[in-house]
């Protein structure tokens, strides 16, 4: 076998063990739990409550935004803390250790985000599907675009999580800071609420972010063209989400390797042994 | 000293590494022939971790010339990676992970380096034999007690089956059972495979106990060098020789201790009591720059 089709599938193969461990992991698994739950409660109290002026439930309206985030959080927020998490703890460096290992590191994190991000959208889908009446209804075709935007959100996403990993100074400053950062995009993006309530200014600074057009995206496949009266526009602005997120997904894949390699080529043992003194000193 | 030869895994001249303004290593040059097993010795701060990470590939240099196996680390591709087994000191990293499952990722890097006689990767089971993990092999390796971490950091080092293999620091923080086992280890692997094994220690008897040669660095040079035996004919240098006559002690240093008895001899014959004849031991030199260096230390 070629060496680099050698490190790929060991790549791949490291991506589903390590997202095997996860779900045998109580704690990742607590998260999950946790996630869904607070879903499914949230779901129930609003799965009847009707939208005033718009033929859909408030519950229809959340949902397409909720995998948004659930996709963000797996891709970037997720992916990034465990990259740096990785490079304190020495995994990176054992990667840069082996014959094309850090390919099959990168495949493997990429492996592994793809599979947390399809089973973090899942568990909310499957619900859903009980708790939200008329979720399917603009069909089949509905549900094809949708997979298409998910697809498109992950590519614009997983790149950042990858920028983001790779320049954190440590995994405390992603997981703390980083949540906090993400919490706010988040609630500016309109998921939570239409995004028309907010003053200007911060509708121009959500509309930076993936995360405002993935969940405008999705709501254009899932609901009816009539709710897009709540929109910027009154518009679901297809083009422009498509035009968004494939720039936030070439940049961050013309961006990612640069940074990746950038990080790769500074780790050694006595990096890893000084952030190790450092994360034990605050301990 | 340098010559370009042809069995040489390593060889290194005038090295040379600062930072800012700071010189850790200042020209320093040497080899290392393939199935040698070498000692880099010295105390901490020395610059041997600085030396040992620019061979591996993963630190630059200010100056000099570095060859390992034939290749300039810094640039050196897959081939010469495939083909160069490092020894990291895990903390905690691939915790969740089980042992065997780990060395078995680990290994099919290495597959398409096989070479005629050079089976890669080693097979899982033989190398969990070789450290001694074979009855740890399902346990998760955040349940490792530190010494079985660290034969495990000495598998993955060398699943690839390499040419050379280096480690830092390798016993750091062991218990003298473990130390031990270790000790063992390394003398397996550079028989059995006769891989060529660079180690930094700054334990003289360790150093002793498993290194062909010895390198001692010192203020950012090779302060000396050698196979144990000639460091403590060499360093050592001068012997000191007690003895009594007519009641009264006698102290004597000398760098020639045989001359010096046979002379005391003739001269005063039976009358010479309780003769002794003690060589400055390699032991008592390295302390000697050890403190030295400490001092340097505490003065600026």
């Amino acid at each position: 076998m070629n060496p680099r089709t050698a490190a790929i599938a060991a790549g791949a193969s490291r991506g589903l063990r390590e997202f095997v461990i996860s779900l045998k992991t109580p704690a990742d698994v607590g998260f999950y739990v946790g996630g869904i739950a607070t879903f499914i409660i949230v779901m129930l109290f609003v799965r009847s409550t009707p939208i005033e002026g718009l033929d859909i439930t408030v519950a229809q309206l959340l949902f397409p935004g909720l995998l948004g985030m659930q996709l963000a959080i797996s891709a970037t927020w997720g992916l990034a803390t465990i990259l740096a998490t990785e490079r304190e703890d020495g995994t990176l460096l054992r990667a840069k250790s082996l014959p094309n290992g850090m390919l099959g590191y990168v495949v493997g994190q990429n492996t592994r985000t793809l599979l947390d991000a399809a089973f973090a959208v899942g568990i909310l889908i499957v619900p859903a599907a009980f708790l939200i009446p008329g979720l399917w209804q603009t069909g089949p075709a509905g549900a094809v675009a949708a997979l298409g935007f998910l697809v498109l959100g992950l590519l614009a996403l997983t790149p950042i999580g990858f920028a983001i990993g790779s320049i954190a100074p440590n995994p405390r400053a992603v997981g703390g800071w980083g949540l906090l950062v993400l919490g706010g995009i988040v609630s500016i993006s309109g998921i939570f609420f239409p995004i028309v309530n907010l003053p200007a200014a911060l509708q121009v600074v959500a509309q930076l972010f993936p995360v405002y057009w993935l969940g405008l995206g999705l709501r254009s496949t899932l609901l009816p063209d009539t709710a897009a009266a709540i929109e910027i526009g009154e518009s679901w602005r297809t083009l422009e989400t498509v035009g968004v997120l494939g720039l936030w997904a070439v940049v961050g894949l013309v961006l990612a390797p640069v940074l990746l390699r950038r990080m790769a080529r500074r780790e050694s043992g006595s990096t890893v042994s000084a952030r190790r003194d450092s994360a034990l000193q605050r301990v | 000293m340098f010559a370009s030869m042809s069995n040489a895994a390593v060889t290194v001249h005038d090295l040379r590494m600062r930072y800012g303004t700071h010189t850790v290593l200042d020209g320093i040059s040497f080899e290392i022939a393939r199935g040698e097993v070498v000692a880099l010795l010295g105390p901490n701060g020395a610059g041997k971790t600085t030396t040992i990470e620019i061979l591996e590939g993963f630190r630059g240099r200010s100056g000099g010339d570095v060859r390992v196996l034939g290749e300039d680390p810094i640039r050196g591709d897959e081939q010469w990676r495939a083909r160069v087994g490092v020894v990291l000191q895990s903390w905690r990293d691939h915790g969740r992970w089980r042992v065997a499952d780990l060395l078995a990722q680990f290994g099919r890097y290495y597959a398409p380096f096989a070479e005629p006689g050079r089976e890669r990767p080693y097979p899982v089971d033989e190398l969990l034999a070789l450290v001694g993990l074979t009855e740890h092999a399902t346990k998760k390796i955040r349940s490792l007690s530190g010494g079985q971490r660290r034969r495990l950091d000495v598998a993955i080092g060398i699943v690839g089956r390499p040419d050379i293999l280096f480690l830092d620091e390798p016993t750091a923080g062991f218990d003298p059972a473990a130390r031990r086992d270790f000790h063992d280890l390394v003398h397996r692997l550079a028989d059995m495979e006769g891989t060529t094994i660079l180690l930094t220690t700054h334990d003289l008897s360790e150093a002793e106990r498993l290194a062909d040669r010895i390198l001692i660095l010192h203020g950012g040079v090779i302060a000396a060098e050698g196979s144990p035996e000639q460091l403590a004919r060499e360093v050592g240098g001068t012997s000191e020789v007690r003895w009594r006559h007519g009641g009264e002690r006698h102290v004597h240093s000398t760098p020639d201790a045989s001359t010096f008895v046979q002379r005391l001899l003739q001269q005063h014959g039976d009358a010479v009591e309780d003769l002794e004849v003690r060589r400055a031991s390699l032991e008592d030199t390295y302390l000697a720059m050890v403190a030295a260096a400490r001092d340097g230390e505490e003065a600026r």
